[in-house]
């Protein structure tokens, strides 16, 4: 090994201990903030230990055990914090509650477990324990965490649905400088952008969620946030015109196979996270399509995929952008578009996704816990830390580490109507329904949407949602 | 054993009596067994029941509901594309294991370094099944850089039909139609022609979109340069018709633009006759001299166009069997999609070494006689596997046979770690059926409950043969 790379290598590792550095300074600083704001959520010395399960593992619970730091010195309360592997916190939590042993406070990833644990009068109510901190969330959170007029839960931590990722420099090199914002204009830039030779879009249907993801979105912004509830509780028929519309409105992306990259076989062979590498490629290759249709959470899997990229500077973005990963890349979202036929009022309804914590056992302690989550203290600590963003109006914009998440922050503290994924409350039937999604990519035809329809409608009917 | 242990024994004197020291004994072996007999009650027994039980109840398991959840087994697509796929791997797999096994096993007692050859054909046994999938898996990736299989049928694609520098991939969705932009048209054939007719001394421009910036970097192609009129000759430009700067702009060469190299253009006398072929220079200039007078058209040959192969998605759910026509139920019944068939090579890959070697325990412990006796009566070397070997081995090929029905019956693991998630809809089996419904996403214990029995019972008749084979053994 010669000198110039162990010397790069030295001095790769000193860029990242001064970073690193720089993280705590700046953390510290942070804390020293969130400490001197007068919201301060808990200051009693209180003592004990609380325990607490979340589906946060590696670096994400690094950063959540960052943002309970505060609330440890300050109350003296130790945290045993459990990280559940990725999707069993439901199902772990609901046999901890039946077998008689549950975590005090269970952090749940989606709203659906919340009700079930509610109706089964496993969950205290957290209205009065949080008091005047529940006015730190719109009041459609609140509702979303509510069974029978009774809040339960606090949502700690969203992630917004409501995103299209774009490689700046593709988009320049298609000559498209301002971004699309309704479903239309956002077909007519993928045109464009064939036309450069670029593939359009980079799916991720390899599996259906991606596609149920892109779906909600259609609906939401076509049908609107009161039908998408309806839909969600099914109240509104599969089979119904609106159902058809937002299909109608996928066909139009998956029915051009051109616009997708290695056409309808290559989306339907791409996995997530593979698509969001094939937008924004490592150094040594370049970007194979222009886009990604996927949440916010994309972002850590770009950052984590190659260090290389920053985020643009909406808008402006593509002039400093480069198509070279070895480069300057860097990332940048617009928000979902909607069809430009129906209401634009329903442009700032939002689909997300988060996590709430709920009180599954009430003592002292947990009581002050949910108290301290529902504050904005923690949430303040972790935008800072990135790879969050929080549905809290009380963490501030400035908390966020970069322009993008923090205009990512701002949609969803924004958002006039704001609704959860509504696969993930559709119960049995879940797996289903992402494969009748996948169904429609695979045949865009009105034939097979019909005949799609029809199953979902019998498949949701089985399933008896309420 | 603990059976006729606890038997009581008639005495010499008539009477029953038991030993004293037997019944010592007795507790003994009883104290030695009740751990693993504990252990077998709680972790195999009551879960049967449970499941059974489970079986009749809805999603959460809290309300008794019949037999709606085994009605639903039978009335769902889903569930049935589960039942058609166990009835392919239980016709399909089971077969041409034995059959492979029983070629390997009397080849492998052919060869020098039999040993080696069998422990290589073994080795999949050992391998993690997980790890043996994802390997499957990278072989027939759609991908030709990274699936062998689709590596292989480009290779002797490409070799039959050489790809062009500006490949049209309908696979992709992308069309000549979708190339022309300024001044051509495809021509039904796989060319593109100019819609104009041209006459020497006059220029001709054709401008194509969707070209990528990285061919065009491959091919050097550079600027774009309008061309000059020259009398006696046709002077024209191909170039790409896509301006970043006027990014909806067609038809103008912008400086911006850059030509398209390498392509070979002819020049068509009306009728369609080809009198002059030439190619493209880097910045898209080409140039017919000494033609004559006419009119004349330029065609941008087919050959420019020709796509790599793209792969065969061997991963997809595209049946081998017709299925346009029928409704979505018999669809999922009569349908036989590819990744049944990757997946039962992959499975034959993982078990034909489990075969290959009970099958060669079989064989040697035959009588040699018999097969040197037919030999010697003239039988071919066919014949003797034919009518010898295999009629004194089917005990063995019995035995292999049905172990291979029972592992298909419950084949899981393959199907999670090689099916894309796109596929696993299409390639779902019984077993797995289960474990979506039981554990993927919104949970339905009942009815993975009811599938887990209805697996359970379909297994039966292949277990009851086999430990009746066993006690027949004893």
């Amino acid at each position: 090994m010669s000198f110039s790379v162990l010397l790069r290598r030295w001095e790769r590792r000193s860029v990242k201990l001064a970073a690193a550095v720089g993280g705590v300074v700046a953390l510290s600083a942070v804390i020293a903030l969130a400490d001197s704001s007068a919201t301060k959520a808990a200051t009693k010395h209180i003592g004990g230990s609380v325990t607490v399960w979340a589906e946060w593992t590696g670096p994400e619970q690094q950063s959540f055990e960052a943002a309970i730091t505060p609330f440890e010195t300050q109350t003296g309360i130790k945290v045993n914090y459990a990280g559940k592997p990725s999707g069993t916190m439901d199902s772990a939590t609901e046999t901890a509650v039946k077998g008689g042993k549950p975590p005090d406070v269970a952090i749940l990833p989606d709203p659906g477990t919340l009700r079930i644990l509610a109706a089964d009068h496993a969950l205290t109510p957290v209205g009065p324990i949080i008091g005047k901190e529940s006015k730190n969330y719109a009041a459609s959170w609140n509702t979303l965490a509510s069974v029978k007029g009774k809040q339960y839960g606090v949502w700690f931590k969203a992630a917004n649905k409501n995103t299209i990722w774009y490689n700046p420099a593709e988009f320049a090199a298609a000559g498209i400088t301002s971004l699309p914002t309704t479903w239309t204009g956002l077909l007519a830039d993928a045109t464009t952008i064939k036309a450069a030779g670029i593939a359009p879009f980079s799916l991720c249907t390899d599996v259906g969620w991606p596609v149920a993801d892109l779906w909600q979105n259609l609906y939401l912004k076509s049908a609107g946030p009161t039908d998408y509830d309806k839909l969600a509780a099914h109240q509104i028929p599969w089979t119904s015109p609106t159902v058809t519309t937002a299909f109608n409105l996928l066909a139009d992306l998956v029915g051009t196979p051109s616009d997708l990259l290695g056409g309808t076989s290559g989306a339907l062979s791409s996995t997530y996270p593979g698509c969001v590498d094939k937008v924004f490629p490592a150094p040594g290759s370049l970007p194979q399509a222009a886009m990604v249709i996927e949440a916010d959470f994309v972002v850590n899997e770009i950052n984590s995929n190659s260090s290389n990229y920053t985020p643009g500077l909406k808008g402006t973005g593509g002039a400093t952008c480069t198509a070279d990963a070895s480069k300057t890349p860097c990332y940048d979202f617009f928000a979902f578009p909607y069809p430009s036929a129906s209401d634009s009022t329903y442009a700032s309804a939002l689909q997300g996704a988060g996590d709430v914590a709920t009180l599954t056992k009430s003592t002292p302690q947990s009581r002050a816990f949910i108290k301290y989550l529902a504050s904005p203290e923690g949430g303040a600590i972790w935008a800072h830390l990135g790879g969050f963003t929080s549905p809290n109006k009380g963490v501030p914009l400035s908390a966020y580490p970069d322009p993008v998440t923090r205009a990512d922050a701002k949609e969803l503290v924004d958002a006039k109507g704001f609704v959860f994924s509504l696969d993930d409350l559709q119960g049995s039937w879940e797996p289903d329904l992402w494969a009748d999604m996948l169904s429609v990519v695979k045949t865009p035809t009105a034939a097979n949407i019909a005949a799609v329809e029809q199953t979902m409608q019998a498949q949701a009917t089985a399933a008896g949602i309420k | 054993m603990p059976m006729t242990a606890a038997t009581p024994e008639i005495t010499r004197f008539g009477g029953l009596h038991r030993a004293p020291g037997r019944r010592r004994r007795n507790l003994a072996s009883l104290a030695f067994l009740a751990p693993a007999a504990i252990w077998l009650l709680v972790v195999v027994v009551y879960p049967c029941f449970a499941t059974i039980r489970y079986s009749f109840y809805d999603e959460s398991a809290s309300r008794f509901v019949g037999l709606a959840n085994y009605k639903a087994v039978f009335s769902t697509d889903a569930i049935l594309v589960a039942f058609r796929n166990n009835i392919i791997w239980v016709l399909v797999f089971p077969f041409l294991v034995t059959v492979i096994g029983l070629m390997l096993a009397v080849l492998s007692e052919r060869i020098r370094w039999g040993t080696a050859f069998k422990t290589i054909i073994v080795m999949p046994v050992v391998f993690s099944a997980t790890a043996s999938a994802l390997v499957w898996r990278t072989i027939f990736d759609l991908n030709p850089h990274v699936g062998v299989v689709n590596a292989l049928e480009q290779t002797a694609s490409d070799f039959v039909r050489p790809p062009g520098p500006y490949p049209v991939d309908a696979n992709l969705g992308q069309s000549l139609a979708g190339l022309a932009s300024t001044g051509v048209r495809p021509d039904g054939h796989g060319s593109l022609v100019s819609i104009s007719t041209v006459n020497a001394g006059h220029t001709v421009e054709l401008g194509l979109i969707g070209v990528s910036p990285q061919t065009l970097a491959l091919l050097g192609a550079r600027t774009a340069r309008a061309p000059t009129a020259a009398p006696g000759v046709i002077d024209g430009l191909v170039w790409r018709d896509f301006s970043p700067s006027h990014p909806g702009a067609r038809g103008r060469v912008y400086p911006d633009e850059d030509g398209l190299a390498d392509l070979q253009v002819s020049l068509l006398r009306t009728g369609g006759s080809a009198v002059a072929t030439t190619t493209t220079r880097p910045d898209g200039q080409f140039k017919f001299a000494n033609i004559g007078p006419g009119s004349f058209r330029v065609q941008i040959d087919a050959q420019n166009f020709t796509s790599s192969f793209g792969g065969t998605f061997w991963l997809g759910s595209s049946s081998v069997t017709p299925t346009s026509g029928l409704s979505q139920t018999a669809q999922a019944l009569l349908s036989v999609p590819l990744i049944d068939i990757a997946m039962i090579v992959a499975y034959l890959w993982m078990w034909a070494g489990f075969a290959m070697v009970i099958i060669a325990a079989g064989l040697s412990s035959l009588n040699r006689e018999v097969l040197e006796a037919a030999r010697i009566d003239g039988a071919s070397e066919w014949q003797v596997l034919k009518r010898v070997t295999t009629p004194m081995l089917a005990p063995v090929l019995a035995v292999v046979f049905v172990t291979m029905v029972i592992n298909v019956l419950k084949v899981f693991d393959i199907i999670l770690n090689m099916a894309p998630g796109s596929s696993q809809a299409a390639a779902s089996t019984l077993a797995f059926s289960m474990y979506t419904h039981g554990f993927e996403g919104g949970i339905h214990s009942g009815l993975a409950s009811a599938i887990a029995v209805i697996l359970f019972a379909s297994v039966v008749p292949a277990m009851a043969w086999n430990l009746k084979r066993i006690r027949g053994q004893m």
